[in-house]
């Protein structure tokens, strides 16, 4: 008994020594919400996955602070000449973090990799017929047509090593076993993993053979997932952590009351709107109507629009936040339609007549589904939507649910009225338009996410072009007629901008990105 | 005696199947994991790919078959989410749940049964009503409010705790251990006491009943009446007597502690079996949900097996009976 | 006219006990209030054309901005926070009195007769008791709604929660009383009491409920009233988790899950006023346990 005590209190000792020792002013800790899930970059298409390995893995190109396309492990790219497609020019001299020289074999193998069945990123390379290494340092992307938006969209495409992936087993993602990639970490970014815990923590530190120049001054950057939304705010307050993605909008006073904190806050490009059962036969949760789908009518579906008052949800629920939307991008993403940035007025007295007109004079009632976990106050925003609707005679039956049942229930077809939010992948409106407006197709991987089936020839007859034209002015004209034609009949209710609220101490910078990434080495700590 | 606890075991071992085949059950119920495993742009053919290759497709019972039969082999198989090895997955988080589960229980035991006993031997004094209030208060505010008071408290306002995770850890034979380092007891004491309010109240409140109903009882009158010492009749014999529902409590608190550590664990970011499940369920991870489940009803099992069999011991009328 | 002793007595010791005279009334009032909450309450919080969001987070009439029209001030989605607890309150009761009430009818029941038949009945029902320890509430509460989903046609799912919560609530609470039940039991059937009953030939039913149920009610009791308050709690709880009553049709549970949110950011009466509510009503539910337990069972005066 007397040893064991003896031990103990050695290890306390012990303990102490090292938190003392690492104590240093670059050392940085923060916290999000989600771990990310594995550290394999092609085996799942998941934002907390893509925005953390981001900082070991690299791709080809890569977004700068201002989400614009720069060189990366490319040096420079440029449309082929004889084929559609792109040829990326390689960075020499680079070499991964367990030393292997880093040529365009990687690139290769990675493109095999995460073009793979096995691979949830395969949907990037869908536009790819075939890839050919020319050099070393040379290789061509050969696409099915002219794609002038190809090296935007892979932006997330991080390049493993070859020789190390085979050595290793890790070939392919994994698919239902882990292998060494899911753990393990070779990339060629900033910083290497130097310890996981999953779920509990992930320590980085700099990678010394970048071939890049450190901007940062981290010496050790450890990650903790906090769920608890009141938990990671009080991690922050209390000094133990120096930055935390996100932090709820209602406390934002709060962290900027205090001394030594500050709040970054911004726009994400995730546009949140309600969708219609464009398609139904008729209304699945309504209490009055039968055999008809009033949503079917574009005026109702306008009237919907007009009930809704983006001012008092911007006051109340997101404390002056937000911006309202017009579209389902917002300003700023490429293909953004300036001819059409007006949103529908808030107008009660509009909504009502145009019900009427519709032949629901009484109104009627329908259900209205939303997740509660998935979006920045969502059920307290479809609280809001049900009360605003019910004052002009929409009587939504709300039900709210996490996102784990949300989603089947939507691919159900279980609702007459639903919340999204959508993000375009690509930062550019053809994604919307390609999983959102288009008819529903499967052959094609068409309107993937068109739940309610919205519908019209012209919008899936222009979608080719706006994915092929190269010249700037005609393809904007194209994306400005099917945003006015969207807007007519009324395919969404854009609602507005999620915003994204950051916390740190005031000592950090950082750069806080559209997309939600968290860039370690944009990080200074004074 | 053996034969005893030989019945005991392969009783449990029915009670583990059934709660095997319930939790998987219920699984159908939580949720889609294929949306959950894949982003937004993944193609349905793929998500369909993904549900038939990990055998999602097939019959319900083919499916707990399987489940089962796996398990029994020492195969737990594979985390949707990380992919990892779920065996492996739980064996990390077990320690962190133990250690504060014990604590927990300790410290409700340690501070329950004294002021158990104190309030029945003061039924009616100030210091018993105002112990009596207080815990009442502190049973009647969600556990979950209770943690982030305590954290806002001495972790924020004060700065003196730390507000999430296990602090320092130690490992000790493949045993991830917080109870041998300063910070670890520091990141301990919070969740113990969130976790401990509620037992503490359960185990007081039944202690002053069962004792007062004892103190109440002949033998205790008649010791009184031939002046056999008062403390003696009241630890001696008094307390000894009312430790069989007691220890049936204890045994029942185990549980209800392991269950609620849920709670206390999401609160305070305590990387335990608990969080593990919470997470699970959002992610509608089927494989480590099931293998929790089945890990939670070994330990119900185990502590069942030992209150029973403490029973025995304590209490021989009853040996008569269940080993007839 | 035992009980009417009883009755009397106890009406007597009522007038003695300064704290279950508050409690009384405290408890009075709340169920009052919970009872007549749609004529009392200024709106119906469940009908969302009845509020608007224009009248959000308006802080309660003594505090600045305060509005007459609201006394103690409204939620984000500008619903009045009286009435949203009196309507809290008349489900959080209905929810924890309902739960309550089925888990000591079918946990009393099995124990007593688990602990009067002993042998193969008393161990499948301790067995099936350990099924239900090993499953937390939490998963309990998610299986039968999961359960439910899979049976009930989606339009009554949303109808049928505080069902289903109910009973999943019930069945977490019942072992408590079975096992305790069941052990009482043991002592009592070594009693002379019980065995001279038996031998005298009565039905096990009366030798059950008339002679070893009152002698068992002591510790019973004590369950009972912990496990009223731990049934409204868990309610909280459960919806803390994710799986309670949706936002719209709030118990006080929910109330307080939605007034965590704005614990730090200044709207302290979304969380504290329900939150103060609700333990009030459930101490009151508690000392006033205490005080039945002490009426029926005078040994422990």
């Amino acid at each position: 008994m007397k040893n064991l005590i003896l031990k103990n209190s050695a290890m306390v000792a012990g303990a102490l020594l090292i938190g003392a020792a690492s104590a240093s002013a670059a050392e940085f800790k923060w916290a999000s919400n989600t771990d990310p899930q594995t550290m394999d970059p092609h085996a799942v298409n998941s934002a907390p996955v893509l925005s953390f390995l981001n900082n070991v893995y690299e791709g080809l190109v890569r977004r700068n602070q201002g989400m614009s396309i720069e060189g990366s492990l490319a040096e420079s790219w440029e449309p082929l000449q004889d084929d559609d497609g792109w040829r990326f020019n390689l960075r020499q001299g680079v070499t991964f973090q367990d030393g292997a020289a880093f040529t365009s074999e990687d690139v290769m193998f990675s493109y095999e990799r995460a073009s793979n069945e096995a691979a949830d990123v395969r949907s990037w390379f869908a536009p790819v017929s075939e890839v050919r290494v020319v050099d070393d340092f040379t290789i061509d992307f050969i696409t099915k047509a002219p794609n002038p938006l190809f090296p935007d969209s892979i932006a997330n495409f991080m390049i493993l090593d070859k020789g190390w992936a085979e050595a290793n087993g890790a070939e392919l993602p994994a698919r239902d076993a882990e292998n060494h990639a899911t753990m393990n970490v070779n990339g060629t970014g900033a910083f290497k993993v130097a310890s996981r815990d999953p779920g509990v923590k992930t320590v980085l530190v700099p990678n010394e053979g970048w071939w890049g120049e450190a901007t940062h001054n981290i010496t050790e950057a450890t990650f903790t997932p906090i769920g608890n939304a009141a938990t990671g705010l009080a991690a922050l307050l209390s000094s133990e952590i120096d930055f935390i993605q996100p932090i709820p909008l209602q406390d934002v006073a709060q962290v900027e009351s205090r001394d030594g904190f500050k709040v970054l806050e911004g726009e994400e490009t995730r546009v949140i709107m309600f969708g219609f059962g464009h398609e139904h036969e008729e209304l699945l949760y309504s209490s009055d109507v039968t055999g008809k789908n009033p949503f079917a009518d574009a005026r109702v579906r306008l009237a919907a629009a007009h009930a809704i008052d983006i001012a008092s949800i911007d006051r109340v629920l997101f404390r002056g936040k937000i911006e309202g939307a017009s579209q389902l991008v917002p300003a700023g993403i490429s293909g953004y339609s300036e001819a059409n940035s007006d949103r529908p007025a808030y107008d009660p007295d509009r909504a009502k007549a145009l019900l009427a007109e519709a032949g629901y004079p009484e109104g009627f009632s329908f259900g209205l589904k939303c997740p509660n976990d998935r979006y920045i106050n969502d059920e307290a925003l479809c609280r809001a939507a049900a009360s605003m609707f019910a004052a002009v005679g929409l009587n939504a039956e709300l039900s709210t649910g996490p996102v784990r049942d949300y989603w089947p229930q939507l691919r159900e077809d279980a609702f007459d009225m639903y919340l999204l939010g959508w993000s375009p992948g690509t930062f550019d409106m053809e994604h919307p338009i390609r999983f959102l407006m288009s008819t529903p197709n499967k052959e094609k991987k068409l309107g993937s996410w068109n739940f309610g089936g919205y519908s019209n020839a012209r919008v899936d007859e222009l979608l080719p072009g706006i994915q092929r034209e190269v010249n700037p002015a005609a393809r904007q004209a194209m994306v400005d007629e099917v945003v006015a034609i969207t807007q007519e009949e009324v395919a969404y209710i854009p609602l507005y901008t999620q915003p994204l609220i950051w916390a740190a101490k005031d000592n950090v910078d950082l750069t806080q990105r559209a997309d939600n990434f968290f860039m370690l080495r944009w990080v200074t700590v004074n | 005696m053996v034969y005893f606890i030989l019945k005991r075991l392969i009783q449990s071992v029915f009670v583990m199947i059934a709660v095997a085949f319930l939790a998987f059950s219920l699984f159908r119920f939580v949720g889609d994991p294929i949306t959950q495993m894949t982003g937004v742009e993944t193609s349905i053919e793929d998500q369909e790919r993904l549900r038939e290759e990990l055998g999602l497709n097939d019959p319900f019972v083919a499916q707990f078959v399987r489940f089962t039969g796996d398990m029994l082999q020492g195969d737990f198989g594979y985390s949707y989410r990380t992919r990892q090895p779920v065996g492996e997955m739980i064996a990390t988080r077990v320690p962190a749940t133990l250690e504060l589960g014990i604590v927990a229980l300790l410290i409700s035991l340690v501070v329950g049964i004294p002021t158990g006993v104190f309030t029945a031997l003061r039924p009616r004094g100030f210091a018993t009503q105002t112990i009596l209030l207080t815990t009442l208060v502190g049973v009647s505010i969600p556990t979950f409010v209770i943690g982030i008071m305590l954290i806002f408290l001495f972790g924020v306002q004060l700065g003196w705790l730390p507000t999430f995770g296990r602090g320092g850890t130690v490992q000790i034979g493949g045993w991830e251990t917080s109870l041998f380092t300063i910070d670890g007891w520091r990141a301990l004491i919070l969740p113990a006491i969130t976790l401990g309010v509620y037992q503490l109240t359960l185990t007081m409140r039944l202690v002053r009943a069962e004792m007062m109903e004892v103190l109440r009882s002949d033998y205790i009158r008649f010791g009184m009446a031939r002046g056999v010492p008062m403390r003696s009749l009241y630890f001696r014999h008094a307390l000894a007597n009312t430790m069989v529902p007691v220890i049936t409590i204890i045994g029942l608190q185990f549980g209800g502690v392991i269950a609620f550590s849920i709670v206390t664990e999401s609160v305070f970011q305590w990387p335990g079996m608990g969080l593990l499940f919470l997470e699970s369920i959002r992610f509608v991870d089927i494989p480590v949900m099931g293998v929790y489940l089945v890990v939670i009803a070994f330990f119900f099992v185990l502590v069942n097996l030992i209150v029973d069999l403490l029973y025995l011991a304590i209490d021989p009328r009853l040996r008569v009976k269940d080993t007839s | 006219m035992i009980a009417f002793i009883k009755r009397y007595e106890g009406l007597w010791l009522f007038t003695r006990s300064p704290a279950a005279i508050i409690a009384a009334i405290v408890a009075f009032f709340s169920i009052f209030g919970a009872i007549f909450a749609p004529l009392i309450a200024s709106v119906n919080p469940y009908d969302l054309a009845s509020f608007s969001l224009m009248d959000g987070l308006l802080p309660p009439v003594w505090e600045d901005y305060g509005n007459p029209k609201f006394l103690l001030g409204t939620d984000d989605q500008g619903r009045d926070m009286v009435s949203s607890i009196l309507y809290g309150a008349r489900l959080s009761l209905i929810i924890g009195i309902s739960a309550m009430t089925i888990a000591t009818v079918l946990g009393v029941g099995l124990g007593l007769a688990a602990g009067y038949y002993g042998g193969r009945f008393d161990m499948i029902v301790m067995r099936i008791a350990d099924i239900q320890l090993a499953l937390p509430a939490i998963l309990t509460a998610l299986l039968i709604d999961g359960i439910a989903r899979g049976i009930l046609p989606t339009e009554v799912q949303q109808d049928l929660r505080v069902a289903v919560l109910t009973l999943a609530i019930a069945l977490s609470l019942w072992v408590n009383f079975a096992r305790t039940a069941r052990a009482s039991t043991f002592v009592q059937m070594q009693k002379e009491y019980v065995q001279a009953a038996i031998i005298m030939g009565q039905r096990p039913i009366r030798v059950m409920f008339v002679h070893i149920l009152p002698n068992i009610l002591g510790p019973l009791l004590v369950i009972m009233t912990v496990d009223l308050a731990s049934a409204i709690l868990l309610e909280a709880t459960l919806s803390f988790l994710g799986i309670g009553l949706p936002a719209d049709s709030p118990s006080l549970g929910t109330l307080i899950r939605i007034g965590m949110q704005f614990m730090l950011s200044g709207e302290w009466w979304i969380l504290w006023i329900p939150t103060v509510f609700l333990v009030a009503l459930v101490i009151s539910i508690n000392i006033l346990g205490d005080f039945l337990r002490d009426v029926f069972n005078p040994r422990l005066r």
